[in-house]
């Protein structure tokens, strides 16, 4: 079954079961892999998107549920990697593997949107994703950084 | 004669040892080697992104390693994977020392194993471990890397030189400019580059000592490849798309080493977009490797045989993954059915580890049972359990397999081994088999064997002409792990009147029997009775490398034993090591120790409920044929964790300290980021972390069973502190990876017990707590 979907600001249809989870949706159909596949279970935070402007685990949002909202992935979240949470990401050199980085990323845009002055705890709280590497010090201190560049 | 404890060594190899000279040949040589034939797999390769290591861009070739494009840009092919470990930036920096080009224009991409091959090897010697996987600071690997810098700046400066019709001695090279400072005149790297190319030089110049380095272990690199990882461009294994592709999950039999009974395709036939099912049979065997040719890491059952396993394959992954868990299968659990719980693991294990009557003794001196019979005696006995790697990225893997050809897309650590893999599952000849690598979602040991590969392979072969992409879920990633060695060990002591060890008898018991940083230990030049026992523990669950393999365990048990007898002394447990370490002539265990004690003001009054712990261990050290420590070998670590633990009980890490050994580095930040990943996955999984097993099979799939340390653990360390004052500066450049993974478990302890006065002898230590 064929339906819309808004994505980084394009309307895409995509033909597919719509109870296909959102991050399926985007991998498969829409080969959009920036955003990862890590548990499935809405544990790690890997899948992470905002949707409205909020940060959601896409791994347990059936597409239909996100028809007609904007959801916006780790590729469309600036044109050239500028948006401040990707600067400050680069200033710390917060990764390692890389690969819980999209849905890092996306969750301290959540978490900032809400929130322009988080506390630490505030951070533990919001972000709360796996990192397998451990740079959960770096992503701490990181999202202090982006707040002040915002 | 020393020797590394080679648990999971190569094991030769099919590859040729070449002399120095050859992997310096021009571009003129290396040319035969590149006209084959662009196939639409390498294709699909390249419409990756033409930022991603496995695609291979264009330039005047030096040798493959090497290529500057008239932009300028230098691209550095590297043999080794980059698991997040930095060492695609390692390798590019060791290059860039000699070559002299501006660091901004370097980019990395992965020599494909296949062109090794088809180039006798000119770029992987030893085939094993040294290359294809592993650090980036490895001697040979280093001096090889340095030679092919040294040999493209001076084949640019000859082709300066010629141009501009000047001695060569007038040619400055530096920060990708070639510069003749009497006329004034410039090039730059990429305007010569190609003329260069083509040069050969009568003699392959020099390498600079190492005091002369002017970028090595200098100011630190960010990572090549952050820009990919910034946008969501990287990569990885999981995201590579090719046109055409199927995908397929996959399910194991639980218990491993069991047998498919049955299953039932019709029942899900008529399920949207499924297409097959296909089963992957271990008696099937591989088709085996052509004469006189061995894979790099070997080849065996458990570490890279197939298991049985059923697959769904369908058009999207979700459809795959909503018929699988509706398909119904039988499974004979086989022998692994005895294992019934955790439990009766735990009791034979620990069993095992106290027989006295068996095991191979690693290493004796004195008369230990005479010893044992007077003193105060210190006795303890440890158990640490199966863990997961949980590699962030789930296992998967994409193939195309058809008459004459192999390709697959994967993550690896080791993309040699997995072409050899790959062609013992088809049959096909290695030259026919292409292994294009990714990013790596983590590697830790897990994916050097090729498993996965062999998994992927022997699905996507049944669909031979399609390309099939295969994702485990995570459930399945979990319980089919190759898991952390279970271990075990009794550890008895009697102390002199002076409180320091008299005679120390370890009884160690292990699925992976090795005594590192437990038998090899340099403690025993100061005790004068000392003997260390190992015995092997096996059952059905299949364990393998995890990033510090036995070390981990090891290193818990004796330094918990240490502090114990410390403790039990009355003596200052960094004072303790002081003394049981002055015999030992290298000198950095000591200086390492010193740093970290004084930076964390180590002694200094605490509240009530705060304590600080100290331990201290080393990775890969060298031991002698009779397994005695050598010194100056492996990378030693030393860590103080400051515990807090609350009127309640709760417990919280306000702070570690490490500091280390490593002899020399190239990349602090790099040293620094895998200290503090190290501590972190070492206290997750050491407070945290347990498989249990029920009938021959693993329990725990996910993160709602199996806790891993997130961002708002409460056992978050708040503070991790490196120094780096600890290091030698000795010419070894030992790993980074492995040895934060040691010591701050048994700090831990050590701290916990100084603020409660009990001791954890089990991991994860929050089921023993409180
Ligand atoms: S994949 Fe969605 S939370 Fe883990
Ligand atoms: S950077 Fe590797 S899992 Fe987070």
């Amino acid at each position: 079954m064929a339906f819309d979907l808004k994505v980084n600001g394009k309307t895409v249809s995509v033909d597919a079961d719509p109870q296909t989870p959102l991050l399926w949706v985007l991998r498969d159909h829409l080969a959009m892999t920036g955003t990862k596949y890590g548990c499935g279970i809405n544990q790690c935070g890997a899948c992470t998107v905002t949707i409205d402007g909020q940060a959601a685990r896409s791994c347990n949002i059936p597409a239909a549920q996100a028809v007609g909202k904007s959801i916006v992935t780790i590729e469309g979240l600036s044109p050239d990697r500028t948006h401040a949470v990707q600067r400050a990401w680069a200033e710390l050199d917060v990764p390692q593997c890389g690969f819980c980085q999209s849905g890092q990323m996306m969750a301290a845009v959540g978490l900032l949107a809400r929130n322009s002055k988080p506390s630490d705890a505030d951070i533990d709280q919001a972000m709360n994703n796996l990192c397998r590497c451990g740079t959960y010090l770096k992503i701490r201190a990181a999202i202090r950084r982006a707040a002040e560049l915002v | 004669m020393t020797k590394h404890q080679t648990d999971f060594a190569p094991s030769g190899g099919s590859t040729v040892e070449l002399g120095r000279r050859t992997f310096l040949v021009s571009a003129a040589a290396m040319a035969g080697g590149l006209t084959v034939g662009i196939l639409p797999a390498e294709q699909a390769a390249a419409a990756l992104g033409s930022r991603n290591p496995g695609q291979q861009s264009t330039g005047a070739e030096f040798t493959g390693v090497v290529s500057i494009a008239p932009d300028n840009s230098v691209t550095i092919r590297t043999v080794k994977c980059e698991i997040g470990n930095g060492v695609h930036t390692g390798m590019a920096m060791i290059v860039t020392e000699e070559l002299g080009c501006d660091w901004n224009l370097v980019r990395g991409e992965y020599m494909p194993p296949n062109r090794n091959l088809r180039e006798n090897n000119l770029y992987s010697k030893t085939g094993g471990l040294a290359y294809f996987s592993g650090r980036s600071t490895g001697k040979e690997m280093m001096e090889q890397l340095l030679q092919i810098g040294a040999s493209a700046r001076e084949r640019l400066r000859v082709a300066a030189a010629t141009r501009w019709g000047v001695p060569v001695d007038q040619v400055k090279a530096e920060n990708s400019t070639l510069t003749h400072a009497a006329s004034g005149r410039k090039l730059t790297y990429g305007e010569v580059a190609s003329d260069a190319a083509a040069i050969k030089l009568d003699a392959e110049p020099a390498l600079k000592p190492k005091s002369e380095w002017t970028f090595l272990g200098k100011a630190s690199r960010k990572r090549i490849n952050m820009q990919h990882i910034l946008d969501g461009s990287a990569v990885y294994g999981l995201d590579v798309q090719v046109p055409g592709m199927v995908y397929a999950t996959v399910r194991h039999v639980p218990a491993h080493g069991g047998k498919l009974k049955s299953y039932n395709f019709d029942a899900i036939k008529a399920m949207p977009g499924v297409r097959a099912v296909v089963v992957v049979d271990p008696a099937e065997g591989g088709r085996g490797l052509p004469d006189r040719v061995t894979a790099p890491m070997g080849m065996s059952a458990t570490t890279n045989g197939p298991q049985a396993a059923v697959a769904v394959i369908a058009d999207h992954f979700w459809q795959a993954k909503v018929a699988l868990d509706l398909l119904p299968v039988e499974w004979d659990a086989g022998d692994g059915a005895k294992w019934t719980t955790t439990q009766s693991i735990y009791t034979a294990l620990g069993e095992a580890a106290k027989d006295t009557s068996r095991g191979n003794v690693l290493r004796a001196k004195g008369d230990v049972d005479d010893a044992l019979k007077s003193g105060r005696r210190v006795e303890m006995e440890f158990m640490t359990p199966y863990q997961d790697h949980f590699l962030m990225e789930p296992l998967n893997g994409t193939a195309l397999v058809t008459a004459d050809r192999c390709d697959v897309w994967i993550s690896t650590q080791h993309a040699q081994q997995a072409m050899y893999v790959a062609a013992d599952e088809t049959g096909l000849h290695p030259e026919k088999v292409h292994v294009h690598a990714t990013y790596v979602g983590v590697g830790c040991g897990r994916r050097i064997y090729g498993d996965d590969v062999r998994t992927v392979v022997a699905i996507a072969k049944k669909m031979a002409g399609k390309p099939v992409k295969v994702i485990w879920t995570r459930e399945e990633t979990t319980r089919q792990g190759r898991y952390r060695d279970i271990a075990a060990a009794k550890i008895t002591a009697t102390l002199g009147d002076d409180g320091m060890p008299k005679a120390i008898d370890i009884n160690q018991a292990a699925s992976r029997p090795i005594g590192r940083n437990l038998t090899d230990t340099p403690y025993q030049f100061a005790i004068p009775n000392f003997r260390g026992r190992t015995k092997p523990f096996a059952t059905n669950i299949m364990t393998g490398p995890f990033r510090g393999p036995v070390f981990v365990s090891n290193c818990f048990f004796l330094e918990t034993f240490i502090n114990n007898c410390a403790e039990t002394a009355k003596l200052d447990a960094v004072e303790y090591r002081r003394r049981l370490l002055a015999n030992f002539p290298d000198k950095g265990w000591i200086k390492t120790l010193d740093e970290v004690a004084q930076k964390a003001n180590w002694g200094q009054s605490l509240p009530r409920g705060t304590a600080q712990g100290v331990a201290i261990g080393n990775w890969a050290m060298a031991t002698t044929q009779d397994g005695a420590p050598v010194p100056f070998s492996g990378s030693t670590v030393a860590t103080i964790v400051t515990v807090e633990v609350s009127r309640r009980g709760n417990v919280a890490i306000p702070r570690v300290d490490v500091a280390f050994d490593l002899g020399s580095i190239i990349n602090p930040d790099a040293v620094r980021a895998q200290m503090e990943g190290g501590v972190i996955m070492a206290l997750s999984s050491s407070l945290h972390e347990e498989l249990n097993v029920a009938n021959g099979a693993i329990v725990e799939g996910n993160l709602d069973g199996y806790r891993a340390m997130r961002q708002a653990d409460p056992l978050m360390p708040q503070e991790i502190h490196v120094h780096f004052g600890g290091n030698s500066g000795h010419d070894r450049f030992s790993e980074a990876g492995e040895p934060p993974m040691g010591p701050p478990p048994p700090a831990f302890v050590h701290a916990y017990f100084r603020a409660t006065g009990k001791w954890i002898t089990r991991k994860p230590f929050m089921k023993y707590m409180g």
